[in-house]
């Protein structure tokens, strides 16, 4: 076994030694910055750039792209690169509030943005929406407007019919904020020009989708786009895709004959990139007297922009959390007049368990029954909406282990029950998570030197997660060599294709395959570790370079790797031919209200997940954790408000949004299953990083409803919500 | 942001000519943390900027003397917030400023910069929304708006932006003091005349004139200090402003019975606000839950709640009630 460091990057880490995209300062770059609008919907009837222009060290001013120079790139969910279809600076309407009107290039970064701030629009405004109740939202069943089956309602049996006949009734309606991803490292990259061929340093989770988006963009063969992701300093969904600012500034790199750098500030970053859209949701639940569930009706206004329909995917897993024979979903989008929302952090699953797992809870105090106790009487080893056995689902212990390791039975199930010697109101509460198993076809390459060196290029950013650390510890493991003779490239498109980056593992397919060639060019057994020095020598070159490609099961291998080379999705499950795959976790939370002021505190979370086998114990349980506080922050903490008057969002600061800080956090235990599932594929794992945060919300209302005895239908909970129930 | 001009005096009489002489557009600054970040918004556009940081003489922390603690206006937070004496024998005074902002912004911002911090009203931060603070007789966005953060005390037709600060508000308890040197030479100011309510004109939120400068603050010394706690309550446990903070000093009989009370309020009010009522409501009497409950009440009669702050007035009252448990306790030990 290797001589494991916690994480490979760990030094570069603390010491700031890291490099991150907008980290690159080529000689002779010019920075860029975007004048922004002020309105939110209608149309721009002129710019005034000429005090912009005459700035001293501004170099250039664009206002307009012509068609032939810049293209949409199309939507990320049908079938193109972009966060959204609509590419600002290339006519005259304006979408949403904080849409680029103008780009402005210029020798420094200040003279860039005191020149973007002199630049004024005069426009034709329109009456616009924010919110899914404004006069003016429009509202689509999903199922008509985007007819595909994966974005299909989940439906099993007749659940209006089993819900109506069933003797214990919930129904339970719940609104979720609009929130923001609020990645440490802000979006940006330098651009630049090496002869023909466009080089992109920028934080992404989805290079392959930045050079192959680009190259659509701009009309240009992908071969001459190169997109490197060093680093990401934090994406969670929002960059998963092309940003619309990149585009621009390859086209002033060429114009100016110099790379050209932007880093979005932080109010643009929750302006003009992705975020988690506004959503309303209805759960019936139907049970039995002894609390065995019969019927499930889950329905959804999720908000999507005026131009794009950003699919909502909540009864996939909705559906799949108990073995309920009869579920009914469906799944609205609506309409407003904002940036396409996109994906952030479990985007579905965690609103979704809220709602749901909400609603079990109000089922068990309705028949009488532990909340644990109920969950595990419902548990299912078979996939209820395909009747396909799931690869694995250890949902059982993981609530056995999590209730053991809180202590659950000392739980009084009464609420305001339990109480602290100063009045401190003392809830309890569980819940469970699920997040979609998927899996994506991989490339892998492998170079093995007879120095002993083993470098490995794949599919893969490095957004903090760890991956390098997972992948280095995979490789080391799998051949017997020390994890420090291991080079990890992730993320970088000149060295293998590069799938998006998130929640799946193509990386745990490819891998094996590519050691399984490595060892059989090295004329070296199957299994077993591998003298790598003296088994290239024994070749006699100094150096093997293998290439393996991977899918998942049941994906047509030529379509799949063709999509992969394309920079588009290429993700398979979580229904696969034989059987379903989730990765299942449960969380167990303890919530103290103090009684003078009503500030609410989660001083301890158990968590136990089930995410196959654990690639790297460090990096898994620190995920876990990370998945937790945010939970911890979308519940108590979390909201980007919205004035219906202006539009946009009124708090896009670190300062005025809210993300939990380290006082916030306190004691959260992680522990996990560890049980490989070789199903999904041959390393056994399934993903970790979002169904972590699936379910926290839910144990912490579960908690409050506990402690107070009452139910939050709102996020996120705030103490004004609070205060009436001491 | 825009060019300006900047100038560094090395001492007071330098520094207080340079404003005079620098336009009605020119800014004091010594730590920057406010005024930086104003005018990246666009908020704050000074055509001249004199920088007080240098000014050696200012940055004096004496907690020494028989009358008064001083503080000189450069002294930075995260000093005085450390300073044994304040740790020791007035808890309002350290937790006000340790509570305050994050340990970085603390290491740079000064203890006199921090009293004229501005507003953090999300309209008054951003130059799309109409605002008679940022723009007089534009009008206030918030009002109709979302107004959560906004104060329920002090309020005005045109204003009712919440302070924003936590220093202030335990000084002001502690009755302090501000010395200022102007062209007109040197006077004292009480933090109860420092800072002014909204009225008809926002804008104008203290009493000083542009070309005057703080240059030190003095708290007198007071066995209060020991009794007492700065108690701020927020929407996370660091690094936020407050939704309602109380400041609370207390000095109790041999009987138990609360001799001496004060009592000031933060986040609920425009202005620092000095419960005196309050203070009336605990004095004279040995501090009860229904005392503590009575003061709160007191603190907070009188509050005009907007659309989404409602709730500011029970919080400000559990907040006064607490500190008082807290303040007593302490004082009795």
């Amino acid at each position: 076994m290797s001589t494991a460091p916690a994480r490979v990057d760990a030094r570069a880490k603390v010491t700031g030694a890291l490099r991150y995209g907008a980290d690159r300062a080529p000689e002779s770059v010019a920075y860029a910055a975007f004048a922004v609008a002020t309105i939110a919907r209608g149309r721009i009837t002129g710019v005034d750039t000429e005090a912009a222009l005459n700035l001293p060290g501004v170099r250039l001013v664009i206002t307009r792209f012509d068609p032939d120079e810049l293209t949409s790139p199309g939507f990320i969910m049908t079938g193109g690169y972009g966060f959204q279809s609509l590419q600002p600076l290339l006519d005259d309407r304006i979408a949403y509030r904080g849409q680029p009107i103008a780009l402005v290039v210029a020798d420094t970064p200040l003279a860039a943005t005191e020149a973007a701030e002199l630049i004024t629009a005069a426009y034709e405004p329109e009456p616009a929406a924010f919110t899914l109740d404004a006069p003016g939202a429009e509202t689509l069943v999903q199922a008509q407007a985007i007819p595909i089956p994966m974005f299909a309602d989940t439906a099993v049996g007749d659940a209006d019919a089993a819900f109506a006949a069933a003797p214990v009734q919930v129904d339970v309606e719940v609104s979720g904020p609009n929130q923001h991803q609020v990645p440490m490292e802000l979006i940006g990259g330098v651009v630049e020009w090496h002869g023909d061929t466009l080089v992109v340093h920028e934080g992404t989770q989805n290079s392959g989708a930045v050079q192959n988006g680009l190259a659509r963009q701009l009309g240009i063969s992908p071969d001459r786009v190169q997109v490197i992701s060093p680093s990401v300093g934090g994406g969670f969904g929002q960059k998963n895709s092309l940003q619309p600012h990149i585009g621009p500034l390859a086209i002033a790199a060429r114009r100016l004959g110099r790379p050209v750098k932007l880093v979005l500030t932080r109010p643009q970053t929750f302006h003009q990139a992705s975020f988690r859209p506004a959503s309303r949701q209805r759960v019936r639940l139907g049970a039995d007297s002894s609390g065995r569930l019969v019927a499930a009706i889950h329905e959804i206004d999720q908000q999507t922009s005026r131009h794009d329909l950003f699919p909502a995917m909540y009864t996939e897993v909705s559906s799949r959390f108990y073995g309920i024979g009869a579920f009914r979903g469906l799944q609205r989008l609506v309409r407003t007049d904002v940036q396409t929302p996109g994906y952030m952090r479990a985007p579905f699953e965690h609103i979704a368990a809220y709602a749901m797992e909400s609603a079990v809870d109000e089922i068990a105090y309705a028949t009488g029954r532990d909340p644990v106790e109920l969950r595990l009487a419902n548990d299912t080893a078979v996939d209820p909406v395909s009747g396909l056995p799931f690869s694995s689902r250890h949902v059982a212990e993981c609530l056995r282990r999590g209730a053991e390791r809180f202590g659950w039975a000392e739980r009084s199930p009464r609420p305001r029950s339990m109480r602290g010697p100063d009045g401190t109101l003392i809830g309890w509460g569980v819940a469970i998570g699920a997040y979609p198993g998927s899996a994506a076809a991989a490339i892998a390459r492998m170079s093995a030197h007879d120095t002993g060196t083993v470098e490995v290029a794949v599919a893969g950013h490095e957004m903090g997660q760890g991956i390098r650390t997972a992948i280095a510890r995979l490789v080391a493991d799998d051949l017997g060599i020390e994890i420090a003779a291991v080079k990890v490239g992730v993320g970088d498109t000149r060295s293998a294709p590069q799938h998006l980056t998130a929640g799946s593992w193509g990386t745990a397919t490819a891998l094996p395959a590519v050691h399984a060639a490595l060892r059989d060019r090295l004329g070296v057994p199957r299994t077993g570790p591998v003298d790598m020095r003296a088994a290239v020598a024994a070749t006699g070159g100094s150096r093997i370079e293998i290439e393996a490609t991977s899918v998942a099961r049941g994906q047509p291998a030529d379509v799949v790797v063709d999509r992969l080379r394309k920079g588009l999705l290429a993700i398979a499950g979580p229904e696969y031919p034989e059987f379903v795959t989730f990765s299942h976790i449960a969380h167990f939370v303890e919530v103290r209200i103090e009684a003078a002021t009503g500030r609410v505190r989660v001083p301890r979370v158990v968590s136990v997940a089930d995410c196959g086998r654990v690639a790297s114990p460090v990096t898994a349980a620190s995920q876990v954790r990370g998945g937790v506080i945010w939970g911890i922050g979308a519940t108590l903490r979390e909201q980007s408000l919205v004035d219906p008057r202006y539009g946009g969002f009124l708090n896009p600061t670190m300062e005025e949004y809210p993300i939990p800080v380290s006082a916030d956090v306190h004691r959260i235990d992680v522990d996990f299953i560890d049980e490989p599932d070789l199903l999904l594929n041959p390393v056994g794992v399934k993903g970790l990083g979002e169904v972590c945060m699936v379910g926290v919300s839910a144990a912490i209302g579960n908690a409050l409803f506990h402690a107070t005895g009452a139910r939050f239908r709102r996020l996120p909970v705030r103490i004004e919500d609070v205060l009436p129930h001491l | 942001m825009r060019s300006f001009t900047y100038t560094a005096p090395t001492s007071v009489a330098d520094a207080v000519a340079a404003i005079a002489s620098a336009g009605p557009q020119a800014r004091f600054f010594a730590g920057g943390t406010t005024l930086f970040d104003l005018m990246k918004l666009g908020v704050e556009r000074p055509s001249a900027l004199v920088d007080v940081s240098r000014l050696g003489e200012l940055e004096v922390i004496d907690t020494s003397g028989d009358d008064h603690l001083v503080f000189g206006a450069s002294a930075r937070m995260a000093d005085v917030a450390a300073d044994p004496v304040v740790l020791r024998d007035y808890p309002v005074l350290a937790e006000s400023l340790w509570r305050a902002a994050s340990q970085q912004l603390r290491n740079m911002a000064t203890v006199a910069g921090n009293l004229l911090q501005r507003t953090r009203c999300p309209y008054f931060r951003d130059e799309l929304y109409p605002c008679n603070k940022r723009r007089p007789g534009s009008g206030c966005a918030a009002r109709d708006g979302i107004d959560r953060g906004s104060a329920v005390l002090g309020t005005g037709d045109a204003c009712s932006a919440a302070f924003a600060g936590d220093w202030p508000v335990a000084l002001l308890a502690l009755d302090a003091v501000v010395d200022v040197v102007g062209p007109r030479g040197e006077r004292t100011v009480t933090l109860a005349d420092l800072h002014v309510e909204p009225g008809d004109t926002p804008d104008r939120e203290h009493s000083l004139a542009p070309d005057e400068l703080i240059v030190r603050i003095r708290v007198p010394v007071t066995p209060a200090g020991r009794g007492s706690t700065y108690l701020k309550i927020r929407d996370r446990e660091s690094y936020a402003f407050a939704l309602a903070s109380a400041a609370v000093a207390v000095t109790l009989t041999g009987g138990g019975v609360v001799e001496e009370c004060r009592i000031a309020l933060g986040g609920v009010a425009t202005r620092p606000w000095r419960a005196y009522a309050a203070e009336r409501a605990v004095t004279g009497r040995p501090l009860s839950a229904e005392t503590a409950r009575a003061a709160g009440e007191a603190a907070l009669a009188g509050a005009r709640p907007g659309n989404l702050n409602a709730f500011k007035i029970e919080l400000g009252e559990r907040t006064v009630a607490e500190a008082l448990r807290i303040a007593v306790e302490r004082a009795g030990r």
